[in-house]
């Protein structure tokens, strides 16, 4: 039994991991294609007056209201493009959206290898793999949002 | 004045909720129509005699300074929203009274978990209204922020608040 569950835990070490990578501002990010809801064209938030750091507005698809993650504001980048997408993303709390680049995102597949802890501090972060002489942070989704323990 | 009804769902359960609909700065909120005593322009309002109404008048509030946005221009025909919770009484100045709207108890959408800050005493839910969404506002918290103006601390509570929606609007886009 141990031996079997030493096995598999290897593999899930050593199969590779999918992500979509995707930008705001210009500077790429990625997110673990399992927390990944949906991409679609973004459509304007609505504001709610909150203290909650970067969770201030709302955006309604169809009969959903769901909230806004301001990563770009934690970034502190603008979003650019005319035309922004919306990344939808699996929260714990409850899926949430970001407003990202409309360059569209790309589908990446990572080797565990590839994978290296994150040097930055400026967000929440599974872990990094370099991409040239980029670093693109893998993000820790539950993290985000200061509800969050 | 007339308040125009609408009606989003059949009224066949017990469990039905009448909110009246109002604008400010182009942001729908829904109030309570049990904290709700009346809808009158200030127009109406100055010309009253009833005491007890001047009084409401005098601390007639911009809602829009407390959230700020833009302010509602304060002319005749602006609208003054009369509300009442328990032992308090106060008066909001709105953009556009839009009428009453009355909606099962399971329509009403909780504000997501994600939000948890001060805010959650601020909202009561929300309503999907036409393509956008109304925040139930906490007639407590209205009520509460006219005793802190009069206590003289106006300045301190407009100010966070203004900081809260500031945050709001981001960088200035849409997005």
């Amino acid at each position: 039994m141990l031996r079997t569950g030493e096995k598999g835990q290897r593999e899930a070490t050593h199969s590779p991991s999918n992500c979509v990578v995707f930008s705001i501002g210009g500077r790429r990010l990625a997110v673990k294609t399992l927390e990944v809801a949906g991409i679609s064209p973004w459509k304007p938030s609505i504001p709610v007056g909150s203290r909650t750091p970067f969770i201030t507005s709302v955006v309604r698809q169809d009969q959903t209201v769901l909230p806004v993650f301001d990563l770009a504001s934690l970034l502190r980048l603008r979003v650019r493009g005319n035309h922004p997408l919306c990344l939808r993303i699996k929260h714990p709390l409850g899926d949430m959206v970001m407003c990202i680049d409309e360059e569209m995102p790309v589908l990446h597949t990572l080797e565990p290898a590839a994978i290296q802890a994150y040097r930055g501090k400026d967000i929440p972060a599974e872990g990094s793999y370099a991409n040239g002489l980029d670093e693109i942070p893998i993000l820790a989704i539950s993290q985000l949002g200061s509800c969050m323990k | 004045m007339s308040i125009q009804e609408q009606s989003a769902s059949a009224p066949s359960a017990s469990s039905l909720r009448r909110f009246l609909i109002v604008t400010i700065s182009g942001r729908y909120l829904a109030l309570d129509a049990g904290s709700v005593g009346g809808v009158l322009t200030i127009k109406e309002l100055e010309s009253g005699e009833d005491p007890a109404i001047q009084g409401v008048v005098e601390r007639t509030i911009s809602l829009v300074m407390q959230l700020g946005s833009s302010d509602v221009p304060t002319h005749p025909t602006t609208r003054v929203v009369l509300l009442a919770d328990r032992e308090m009484r106060g008066s909001i100045r709105v953009s556009d009274v839009h009428g009453m709207l009355e909606i099962q108890q399971s329509q009403i959408l909780p504000l997501p978990p994600h939000f948890c800050g001060v805010e959650r005493h601020w909202y009561q839910g929300m309503i999907l209204f036409e393509k956008s969404i109304a925040m139930i506002l906490n007639p407590t918290w209205v009520l509460e922020m006219h005793g802190r103006s009069d206590a003289g601390q106006e300045r301190e509570t407009p100010r966070s608040s203004v900081d809260a929606w500031a945050i709001g609007v981001s960088d200035g886009r849409t997005c």
